[in-house]
């Protein structure tokens, strides 16, 4: 089904001594919508950078429907970028700033005037046709850069950190265009962000990335249910990591024993037995607050400390026995029936089939 | 001490001698160009009234109007050549990492700071052995090794306000890295350019050390005048000097308002 | 689906980009090495040389070393050069500083601009000009001593005087040197004096204490390049000094333009290269001396 375009093969780059990239092996699919994610230093921009042959791997291969990329140069290969900073040229009008791709492309002037007003209305800029990139907004200069990318209709469309010079809300309206566009044209986005909300808003798979090397690949719905490592459970943010260790078999599955009591967890994950340590991971939004105990296992008596509103979902800190942090995510509806504030003593509460193990 | 009047004392010293400094440094030039229309002999007040007989003179002065040509000729050829080395080495800079950097650019910018007369007799002895002295081209080539690091200078000024990505945009978008050279490093240093051509041509137009020493027969403008001063004082040399400097003030001028400009643009940003 | 594009091997990539860096990165070294370096290099080896009946040798003799170090004139133009361009970097330093300062703290930025502007001209024009200006400006019976007579002064004597040689060099400094304080000035953090008044620390001790020591790099290197310029002219000390006690580079020239004795010119070039790297030297560590503190 799907069909791989890009391979990385043991992809690293070293500048001197500092090692941006150590070791990437990734497939990216045809017509997918792939992020590369990852905290500043992961080596995200670099891996894109060396798909574009802006910069060169210092070891590995990377090939385009199995041909080696590595040797040819950045000006030979149909792989736009949306840069971060737009990186538009400040001497050249919009329109000439979209035709310049098709002009390296030898394309004669009046098809080429044609192209680009097509690609200027398709983005919406077409008004500002004649004018300098300096005469417009963050937002309209993105757009001038994804039409300046697009309009050589490549197979592949790379976007450095898309997102991160607009406003709040431009960012939303921004992130539901790219889904859009990238429906429409059918062509493979390959996009890093260092926002988990963006990738994970926008992106059919992510590669989170940490250290110059790939942590996890999946779809933003599996890595989030089931991060694959400390890193990434802690990276994606909105999750309970809790130390203990597995000491045998209970009623619903492994027995736990963790500072906050014997904890029972239904784990499908044959590589934990009793007798090892071992992490529990509980999503904030699998644990629910009752006021009253309702004798459950994994139910665990805690105060509440501090209320951190988002929107409509609230984020309810908890302390409870021996100092452990809990946090439990719920609709702001919840909250009011519940009529939580800072210092009440609530029981925090999830099902057994909801957390899972990780390796410390 | 504070108050009013220390106030009016601090300010009006500080503003005088401000306007004196910059009269000591205009004078020269204002009174020479003032001079040049005394229809007096010797230059000195009272006014004698006012004539273009000085610059009739000069103008009929086969010496001066031959090297007046010899003058342009140089300045413009090393305008040019010094203009396209300054901006290979500011290029160069800007663009590239590279074992011996230092060196390199220690050799692209010192020359102006060894004296024109060590230069002069420099010139003088190496270009008699290859026969380059008494030639045009003899005059030039010393007027380069001084003038490109001006070039040098002001180019590489404006390729630090250039957007670092913006390169790497353009060979993303197909284009290699001549073509990249040429429509995007050079529209975007198109104004320091100009501004480096009128003020290397400016230095060599007023070179006298460099051109004395070298030119031999082939007086340039301001060995001329050198010649000139060696003699009487004469009011020719008014005349003269004031053609000598309208030709750099209006190069000094259009070169600053371009290169002020590209820094102007930095500043929209 | 696409198919593969055409396929192209490349390892012509490599050569492209050495071929592109060769071509922009050689023309500036090249020139530089033909007209610069080779013709100082060449300066050195004349030294050496010998005069036969007015006709040069190639030859390694200490001759024209010899005879210059032990030249009287020699031991007299280097103390007077050294000793004036000294004097005059001083004196420039000393008159442009209150104009930078007025420049960089008292005006309004648009008025600074233009006197910026203005002060970058002469700079660029013709020296020879300009000095003749001043030789007409300070004859016996020139603009100066026709104004001050009615005030029962004068008349000044400044020509073919040390004091001519001084105005030359100050016509030439004084430009560069008001325009490279001020951008030492104005680069200063303001903040630094602002809290210097905070503190109770009068206005003049102020530019003592805070505002020249953290203007001292810049203020050092527009001394040194003052010094540099003077040490070379020719012009000032010949048309208003009158050549009255020779400077170094009227040896030059003279040796050259009459004694036509190149290899003894080039040995007094070549000492004043030594001399100015020397000098620049200590100036320079002054500048920068002591920053890492």
């Amino acid at each position: 089904m799907s069909v791989t375009m890009i391979e990385l093969d043991g992809v690293a780059k070293h500048y001197d001594a500092h090692v941006a990239v150590a070791d990437v092996t990734l497939g990216i699919h045809k017509g997918e919508f792939i992020a590369l994610m990852g905290p500043s230093g992961c080596g995200k921009t670099t891996t894109l950078r060396m798909i574009a042959g802006l910069d060169q791997p210092s070891a590995g291969e990377i090939r385009m429907w199995g041909r080696r990329l590595n040797d040819d140069p950045a000006w030979e290969r149909d792989t736009p970028l949306v840069w971060q900073s737009y990186a538009l040229f400040p001497f050249l009008s919009v329109q000439k700033n979209v035709e310049f791709g098709l002009k390296q492309r030898g394309m004669p002037a009046g098809p080429r005037a044609a192209k680009a007003r097509e690609w200027m209305e398709r983005m919406g800029i077409g008004a500002f046709a004649d004018r300098s990139p300096s005469q417009l907004s963050g937002g309209q200069r993105q757009r001038v850069a994804l039409a300046r990318a697009l309009a050589t209709e490549p197979e592949i469309l790379l976007l450095d950190e898309p997102l991160s010079a607009l406003d709040p809300h431009l960012k939303v309206k921004m992130q539901a265009e790219l889904v859009r566009l990238h429906r429409e044209l059918g062509i493979t986005f390959v996009c890093v962000t260092h926002s988990h909300s963006e990738a994970f808003a926008m992106a059919d798979r992510v590669v989170i990335m940490n250290e110059g090397r790939v942590q996890q690949v999946g779809a933003p719905r599996d890595i989030y249910r089931r991060a694959g490592n400390r890193f990434v459970a802690e990276f994606i943010g909105g999750n309970n990591i809790i130390p203990g260790n597995i000491i045998g078999h209970g009623a619903d599955g492994l027995a736990f024993s963790s500072p906050l009591g014997a904890l029972s967890v239904a784990s499908s994950q044959p590589e934990f037995a009793p007798g090892g340590e071992a992490l529990l991971v509980i999503s904030a939004d699998n644990i629910t607050i009752a006021a009253r105990e309702a004798g459950l296992s994994n139910e665990v008596a805690a105060e509440v400390t501090t209320l951190d509103f988002a929107g409509s979902s609230v984020t309810v800190f908890l302390e409870a026995a021996g100092g452990t942090e809990l946090r439990a995510q719920m609709p702001l509806r919840d909250l009011e029936t519940l009529s939580l504030a800072p210092g009440a003593r609530v029981f925090a509460r999830w099902a057994a089939a909801d957390g899972y193990f990780l390796r410390p | 001490m504070s108050g009013t009047l220390g106030r009016v004392l601090r300010g009006t010293f500080l503003y005088g001698w401000t306007a004196l400094v910059f009269a000591f440094v205009f004078a020269p030039i204002l009174s020479t160009v003032v001079f040049s229309f005394n229809a007096d002999r010797f230059p000195s007040l009272p006014w004698g009234g006012f004539s273009l007989q000085w610059y009739e003179a000069v103008l009929a002065d086969p010496t001066v109007r031959r090297s007046l040509v010899n003058s342009l000729i140089v300045a413009g050829g090393s305008a040019v050549i010094a203009t396209f080395i300054g901006f290979t080495a500011a290029y160069v800079d800007y663009r590239f990492r590279f074992f011996g950097k230092s060196a390199y650019m220690a050799l692209a910018s010192l020359p102006p700071t060894v004296p024109p007369v060590i230069l002069g007799v420099a010139m003088l002895t190496f270009e008699g052995r290859i026969g380059l002295s008494g030639t045009l081209f003899g005059i030039i080539a010393g007027h380069v090794v001084i003038c490109a690091p001006f070039a040098m200078a002001l180019i590489r000024m404006r390729l630090n306000d250039l957007d670092r990505d913006l390169e790497p945009a353009a060979w993303n978008l197909g284009s290699g890295p001549w073509k990249t050279l040429r429509e995007v490093i050079l529209p975007f240093t198109a104004p320091s350019i100009l501004a480096a051509l009128f003020i290397t041509a400016s230095v060599s137009f007023d070179e006298y050390m460099i051109a004395w020493f070298v030119s031999g027969l082939q007086e340039t403008l301001p060995v001329r005048v050198l010649a000139m001063l060696q003699g009487q004082v004469s009011p020719r040399i008014n005349a003269v000097g004031s053609l000598v400097f309208a030709v750099s003030v209006v190069l000094v001028v259009l070169a600053q308002i371009l290169a002020g400009r590209s820094l102007g643009a930095r500043k929209q940003k | 689906m696409s198919t593969s594009p055409p396929a192209t091997t490349r390892p012509r990539s490599r050569a492209e980009r050495l071929r592109f860096a060769a071509v922009l990165g050689l023309p500036s070294p090249l020139w530089q090495a033909a007209f610069f370096v080779v013709p100082l290099g060449f300066l050195v080896a004349m030294t050496f040389w010998s005069v036969k009946s007015f006709r040069l040798q190639p030859d390694f003799t200490m001759a024209n070393w010899i005879a210059i170090m032990k030249a009287g004139f020699f031991h007299n133009a280097f103390i007077y050069t050294l000793w004036l361009s000294l004097l005059a970097a001083a004196l420039a330093s000393v008159i442009a500083f209150p104009a930078a300062y007025t420049m960089a703290f008292r005006l309004k930025p648009h008025m600074r601009r233009l006197l910026v502007f203005m002060l970058v001209v002469p700079f660029f024009t013709s020296l020879p000009v300009r000095i003749y200006s001043m030789q007409v400006f300070f004859s016996p019976q020139g603009i100066i001593n026709y104004v001050i007579a009615p005030l029962g002064l004068g008349p000044v004597q400044v020509l073919n005087t040390t004091t001519g040689t001084l105005i030359g060099f100050l016509t030439l400094t004084l430009p560069l040197v008001v325009l490279l304080q001020t951008f030492a000035l104005s680069s200063i953090d303001m903040r630094l004096v602002e809290a210097a008044h905070n503190l109770r620390c009068g206005r003049l001790r102020t530019v003592f204490t805070v505002i020249i020591p953290s203007a001292r790099v810049g203020l050092v290197l527009a001394a040194a390049l003052a010094f540099v310029l003077c040490f070379g002219d020719y012009i000032s000390p010949q048309f208003l000094g009158g050549s009255k006690p020779p400077t170094l580079s009227i040896l030059i020239a003279d040796q050259v333009k009459s004694g036509n004795h190149w290899p003894r010119a080039s040995v007094v070039a070549v000492s004043m290269i030594v001399t100015l790297t020397v000098v620049l030297g200590v100036l320079l560590r002054i500048a920068y001396g002591g920053r890492k503190a």
